[in-house]
């Protein structure tokens, strides 16, 4: 193994560890900030380091040192404290595992050998991901078992039965969607994605498959117990479901963990319907090609979008009533400093890109940064309709929950496989 | 080297989990022990570079038929009262442990004769999904089908039931 391979190899593993525990503290501000705009209200604004806020990012760091320093109980009544232990961690593990098999940009090629841009650079795909979701499933009854209080066995009992029952739609979609790819490899579906339908719209899932596409993103909602589908955690009927004899951070455990399932899911709609890494009408082989072109554009794009941004950013962040030395003005001249000097950086690096860029090497790693970008973007999308969800519709009845998944849901998946499969036989 | 100490591993965590779900008396901790023995069982699959096997026993054995079984043991809420009075189990295991020794004895000799040789690993497309699906639909079509059949009938019976007793409440 030269270098580069062990190089590769930490870079891949650490984006598939650390880039889902990231974006929970992205997901914690965006649902706190969403919920306060779609209830027409700032949301938490005030958290502050030096009387910077970061637009209320500084809220997480509170609410980490919060669930730190609180007291780690574990109740006296509690016999099996193994279980009981056991329980938030293998329901954060099982989360963060089942993104090692999403890709998140095209087969890397240097020096003529190939990287497959995985965490765990198997072709097991999609199977990968439900065998390791499957395990969360044993997190949450053994927290709602081991706890034994009779709200947590409610919650454990409402998220096991929901979540094994729209495993069966979810994998039914994904069947539909299996004979259209003809593989279950996430890289190859991902690949797929990128040709383009009549020459004019990209060969996404989306498209080919519109039934699929609601049927899993419905069943994913309930795999990830958010409302509508948070019957599990229901705080006015049963407090807190499963989780309500945790605290510190067993708790931060179980929080984080539903977190990270979220971005998981997003990650896995976005590569199943969605494109993947693919960026709209421009393949991988185009972007390499052209990527001179490609650097010169974008050099163009970002001083713009940063004055824009800037623009907005000093329009709304002042003080909603007179203040001398209004400190808001300040912070916002001192964001518009940060921002600049990024621009100014990666404007260096273009540049250097294109005085001194030779072969393909240069090129393929920018474009691989690229198709991340393009990934993450899609992710936060899609996080983003969860939270949307969240906060437009209210939770479901139990018995309105599991007659969606069984006889509405389970015969459209049918329906849709009928469909798929007919189509896909009279076109071959 | 590696995939020797991985075997040990595997092989000790399952009989170790096989004999917990014997030994143990809690429901939860049988079950427990024997999700490990499947999981034990699925790494070794692994080894064997039986990836859809492996996939296969951790989606159906180690993660759907468990977790029901769990589900249940957690719906009627078993404790060490309900269970049945077991005090002479010991002599049971004892007369099993004698009974069972000459054909573990047969057995080690067996395997102790079988010629040795040099593990390889085989083409990039065995076990995978592809190979084994290729294999399934070419040459055992006819024994998948029946197969399949039996699972289906299965399936409608225990529409049925559950059905039926829905009609009388």
């Amino acid at each position: 193994m030269s270098a580069l391979d062990i190089l590769l190899v930490i870079l891949r593993i650490a984006f598939g560890a650390f880039v889902p525990l990231s974006f929970v503290a992205v997901l914690v501000w965006m649902e706190r900030r969403g919920a306060g705009y779609f209830q027409d209200r700032s949301g938490p604004n005030r958290c502050n380091v030096l009387g910077f806020r970061a637009g209320g990012l500084i809220q997480n760091i509170a609410d980490a040192v919060k669930l730190i320093f609180k007291e780690d109980i574990v109740p006296g009544h509690i016999k099996h404290k193994l279980y009981f232990i056991l329980a938030p961690t293998l329901v954060f593990i099982t989360a963060i595992l089942s993104f090692a098999m999403v890709p998140f940009a095209d087969t890397l090629v240097l020096n003529g050998k190939e990287y497959i841009m995985q965490a765990i650079p198997a072709d097991l795909g999609i199977l990968w991901f439900l065998a390791v979701v499957g395990f969360g499933v044993y997190g949450i009854i053994l927290a709602g078992w081991s706890s034994h209080n009779k709200y947590g066995v409610l919650g454990g009992l409402r998220a096991a039965a929901q979540v094994i029952s729209y495993e069966i739609p979810m994998g039914l979609a994904l069947v539909s969607l299996l004979t259209i790819y003809s593989t279950v490899n996430l890289s190859e579906m991902a690949r797929f994605q990128g040709q383009l339908l009549f020459g004019f719209i990209p060969m996404w899932g989306v498209f080919l498959q519109p039934l699929g596409v609601i049927i899993f993103i419905v069943a994913a909602f309930a795999e990830t117990n958010r409302t509508p589908f948070d019957l599990a955690e229901g705080e006015s009927e049963i407090v807190a479901g499963f989780h309500v004899e945790y605290s510190s951070m067993k708790f931060a455990l179980f929080f984080m963990g539903e977190y990270v399932a979220m971005f998981v899911s997003s990650a896995l709609i976005v590569t199943l319907y969605f494109g993947s890494y693919q960026i709209p009408w421009f393949s991988t082989e185009t972007l390499v090609n052209h990527s001179k072109p490609v650097v010169f554009l974008l050099m163009l794009a970002m001083p713009v979008a940063a004055y824009f941004f800037n623009i907005w950013m000093k329009k709304n962040n002042r003080s909603q009533y007179e203040r001398p030395n209004d400190p808001r003005v300040f912070e916002a001249q001192v964001y518009a400093a940060v921002i600049w000097s990024i621009v100014i950086f990666i404007e260096i690096i273009f540049l250097g890109f294109l005085i001194f860029s030779s072969g393909a090497g240069g090129a393929r790693i920018l474009v691989a940064l690229l198709q991340i970008a393009c990934f993450l973007f899609k992710t936060f999308l899609m996080c983003f309709v969860y939270i949307w969800v969240r906060w437009t519709l209210p939770r479901f009845r139990y018995d309105q929950l599991q007659r969606l998944g069984w006889q509405r849901l389970l015969p459209l998946a049918l329906l849709n496989i009928f469909i798929t499969s007919a189509v896909v036989v009279s076109l071959a | 080297m590696v995939s020797t100490i991985l075997f040990s591993a595997f092989a000790v965590l399952a009989v170790a989990g096989a004999a917990g779900l014997v030994l143990l008396r809690h429901p939860m901790n049988g079950a427990m022990s024997f999700i490990m023995t499947l999981i034990a069982l699925a790494g070794l699959f692994a080894l064997l570079s039986a990836k859809l096997i492996f996939a296969i026993q951790l989606i159906v054995y180690a993660g759907a038929i468990m977790s029901l079984i769990l589900f249940i043991i957690m719906f009627l809420n078993i404790g060490e009262k309900d269970l049945p009075d077991e005090s002479n189990r010991w002599f049971y295991f004892g007369g099993g442990a004698v009974v069972i020794a000459p054909l573990a004895i047969f057995l080690l000799k067996v395997v102790n004769k079988l010629p040795s040789c040099e593990a390889t690993i085989v083409g990039d497309s065995f076990g995978s999904v592809k190979g084994v699906g290729m294999v399934l639909f070419t040459e055992w079509l006819l024994p998948f089908e029946i197969v399949s059949i039996l699972l289906l009938v299965a399936l409608v019976g225990a529409v049925v039931l559950a059905g039926k007793r829905e009609g009388k409440l």
